[in-house]
């Protein structure tokens, strides 16, 4: 008796998931009979908030109308939805043709050593892209062929967009106490200083996320440090080493900040989105933080704002923070490589570029010569910054790439050393510890 | 299981089976099978989506009790344990012996209320109260300053000494109401005579809660008991939406570790690991717990 119900509920569970694997199959009978030259593009993007959005939809309806049988099949995903489900879908024979995989080892890195990115370099060659993008862009997209060294080797994905970490700034607060947006770095601290004074947060930010606490001190970090330094540390070459007098400078600098009540009272409470709200409803004069937030500041605000880069420390060369955004690449196993590359080269035509600079958005690519879009404004500010550094070869880096624990890493000695129970040197040495070890198992 | 001379003539006991088949299969596949590979996945090197899957044995094993960060999320799922579990059960016993005892107006909208907070979503719990707690124009705060106490509006969520206690205790306001309800129900069970000849002999409302209330709510303190320190133990969502873990490692859970390893450092064995070590960690207290409650339930009897 027992043996038999036994053998029923095995059975049973068999079937149940025989049939679900069966169901596994059935996503490829769904899409339309894919008659003679009839194509479905299969592709995934984050691109989900409504300006950045619009602009896809436009793009993917010009592709399908100058590419006649050519369907392109849209999935969008929050960044970390997709960033948590793209690798398994990526090694599945029907996921996505073209998809948004995030840069850096992780992401990227991961996916190339597991086989699954196509390399683009010959169609780097046909469509000319190197016109396009510079060496310094491609390298952010670019891997050895087996994942481990980040920079250099082939190129796995272009990116649509630019970003560059600087300064927000109130411009009606600015005008009303007749302050200037300072030049040197020197001017920098005296303006938080008169903020401080005249009863106004000087930079609003909140440290409750974590991530945004990098780009305050590696905003500060990149005006210490030579763009090889950067460069090595992030692609982990060269045996650079954290601990650095300079690291611990931009850690002091940040923690005399925090001490000087520069930051948003109670900033260790206040997360990233409610710092922006704070900042964009007037409280706080200034923010450290990237291009991206320029289109949310451009909506539904009586006040007028403005963008420049945090000014350079005397001497020295002025990086700052920035590159290209979460770049499109082709799955290996796609069997419409052609099709997927053009579709990545029409994501990043002058086309693409006039529709993201309208939207408020820093496209990577040049705007086409008889663009007359209006820059006397924040996107402006925003486009002046990207243009000083991508011309004077000042774009640095998000160090959290450098190792797959960083960003954990920094975010927590971060919230410790503006919380005040570490000091800067604690600091530089913890992070130390992460990347030596790193560098040591990439060795092996 | 089934009672054999219960059975109608001509009724076969696979019939009993088939009625459980269907909850049965939907265990099997999605909770038995997951577990069984999840502890198989613990003894292999691999991100989650490649071929390259390496039997590496015990090493996760030998990394996850060695790893100071396990060790302090551990910890952290302790302290947990007094928030979500201990304090709820000694508020809900409170509430419990206070609305039952004597008949109250309103008492069906107290209970109601009470429990309230845990029907509603923990992420949405998460939220409400990272915004509870906001330093600028959180609620909390905004009393604190009404009422003169500007000292103590501080930040509660980034402060290294706060943030544990402030997330620690959204958990109690979400768990003793539940603990309440389970208590009102069994309070049910306990006869008045017990009490009216406690108060004979002259026991106060306090000795009377002690000796009596408390032994009778024997089965249901540790229902309440094995819930609170599950939940306590496998917290994640209240963490992931509140503090991620910070400032620092101060509010750092095992749940938000295995979180870590398995989505953004693409280490699925090591993540395995410490769910496997986790599980087993919860089986061995429930089963401590039940323990306790038997022997005590045979001295009753």
């Amino acid at each position: 008796m027992k043996k038999r119900s036994i053998i029923l509920s095995v059975s049973l569970a068999l079937m149940i998931v025989l049939s679900s694997c069966a169901k596994l199959a059935t996503p490829e009978d769904q899409t339309p009979a894919t008659g003679s030259g009839e194509q479905t593009l299969l592709v995934w993007d984050q691109f989900y908030r409504d300006e950045e959005s619009k602009v896809i939809e436009t793009l993917n309806a010009e592709f399908e109308a100058a590419h006649p049988g050519v369907k392109i099949q849209r999935e969008v995903k929050v960044l970390e939805d997709l960033k948590a489900t793209v690798k398994l879908a990526l090694a599945s024979s029907d996921g996505p043709d073209v998809a948004q995989v995030n840069q850096g080892r992780n992401d990227m890195g991961a996916l190339v050593e597991a086989g699954l990115l196509s390399p683009l370099n010959t169609y780097l060659e046909k469509y000319n892209w190197s016109s396009v993008f510079s060496t310094s862009v491609a390298s952010r997209n670019s891997f050895t062929e087996d994942g481990k060294t980040f920079g250099t080797g082939n190129l796995y994905g272009v990116s649509p967009t630019a970003e560059v970490v600087g300064v927000f700034y109130n411009k009606d607060i600015f005008r009303k106490n007749g302050w200037d947006v300072p030049t040197t770095f020197e001017d920098f601290e005296t303006l938080l200083a008169d903020i401080k004074e005249a009863g106004i947060t000087p930079i609003s930010f909140g440290s409750l996320d974590g991530w945004n606490a990098i780009h305050e001190f590696s905003a500060i970090q990149h005006l210490l440090v030579s763009l090889d330094y950067i460069n090595n540390l992030t692609y982990g070459v060269n045996n650079v080493s954290f601990d650095t007098p300079e690291n611990v400078q931009a850690a002091q600098i940040l923690q005399d900040w925090a001490n000087a009540g520069y930051f948003s009272e109670g900033f260790p409470g206040i997360g990233y989105d409610d710092s922006n709200n704070l900042f964009k409803a007037g409280t706080g004069a200034m923010t450290i933080t990237g291009s991206w937030l320029a289109p949310e500041l451009l909506v539904d605000t009586d006040q007028e704002f403005g963008f420049f880069l945090l000014p350079p420390y005397q001497g020295k060369s002025g990086l700052a923070i920035g590159g290209v955004g979460i770049p499109f690449a082709i799955r290996k196993t796609s069997e419409k490589q052609d099709l997927a590359a053009e579709y990545l080269n029409w994501m990043i035509s002058p086309r693409a570029a006039e529709l993201w600079a309208e939207a408020g958005m820093l496209p990577a690519m040049a705007l086409p010569a008889d663009s007359k879009l209006d820059t006397a404004n924040l996107f402006g500010d925003t486009l002046n910054a990207w243009n000083t550094i991508n011309q004077g070869n000042a774009v640095g880096h998000y160090i959290d790439w450098a190792t797959p624990t960083f960003y954990d890493t920094l975010v927590a000695e971060l919230q410790k050393l503006l919380g005040g129970i570490s000091t800067p040197a604690n600091l530089t040495e913890a992070v130390e510890v992460d990347y030596s070890a790193y560098l040591q198992s990439m060795s092996k | 299981m089934l009672n054999v001379t219960n059975r109608y003539p001509g009724e076969t006991r696979w019939k009993g089976w088939l009625y459980l088949l269907p909850t049965l299969l939907v265990y099997l596949v999605f909770t038995f099978l997951p577990i069984l590979e999840t502890i198989r996945t613990s003894f292999y090197q691999w991100d989650g989506f490649s071929q390259n899957r390496v039997w590496i044995g015990i090493a996760n094993y030998v990394e996850v009790f060695s790893d100071p960060k396990f060790l302090n999320a551990l910890r952290n799922n302790l302290v947990f344990v007094i928030f979500y579990s201990i304090i709820p059960i000694l508020i809900g016993l409170f509430l419990a012996s206070l609305l039952s005892r004597r008949p109250i107006p309103g008492f069906a909208f107290f209970r109601t209320a009470l429990f309230l907070p845990q029907v509603i979503s923990m992420v949405v719990v998460g939220v409400i109260w990272r915004w509870m707690f906001n330093p600028t124009f959180g609620p909390i705060n905004t009393l604190l300053r009404l009422v003169g106490l500007n000292k103590f509006a501080i930040s509660w969520l980034g402060d290294f000494t706060w943030a544990l206690p402030a997330v620690g205790s959204i958990g109690t306001w979400v768990q003793y109401g539940f603990c309440m309800v389970l208590f009102l129900a069994g309070m049910q069970h306990i006869q008045d005579e017990y009490y009216e000849a406690a108060s004979l002999d002259g026991a106060g409302a306090f000795q009377q809660f002690i000796h009596i209330t408390v032994p009778g709510l024997r089965a249901e303190i540790a229902v309440a008991l094995v819930t609170t320190i599950i939940a306590a133990l496998r917290v994640f969502d209240l963490v992931y939406t509140t503090t991620r873990g910070g400032p620092g490692e101060s509010t750092m859970v095992t749940g938000f570790l295995i979180y870590r390893a398995a989505f953004t450092t693409n280490r699925i064995g090591y993540a395995a690991a410490i769910a496997t070590v986790l599980t087993v960690i919860i089986l061995a207290i429930s089963l401590v717990i039940r323990r306790f409650q038997r022997t005590g339930g045979e001295e009753n009897a």
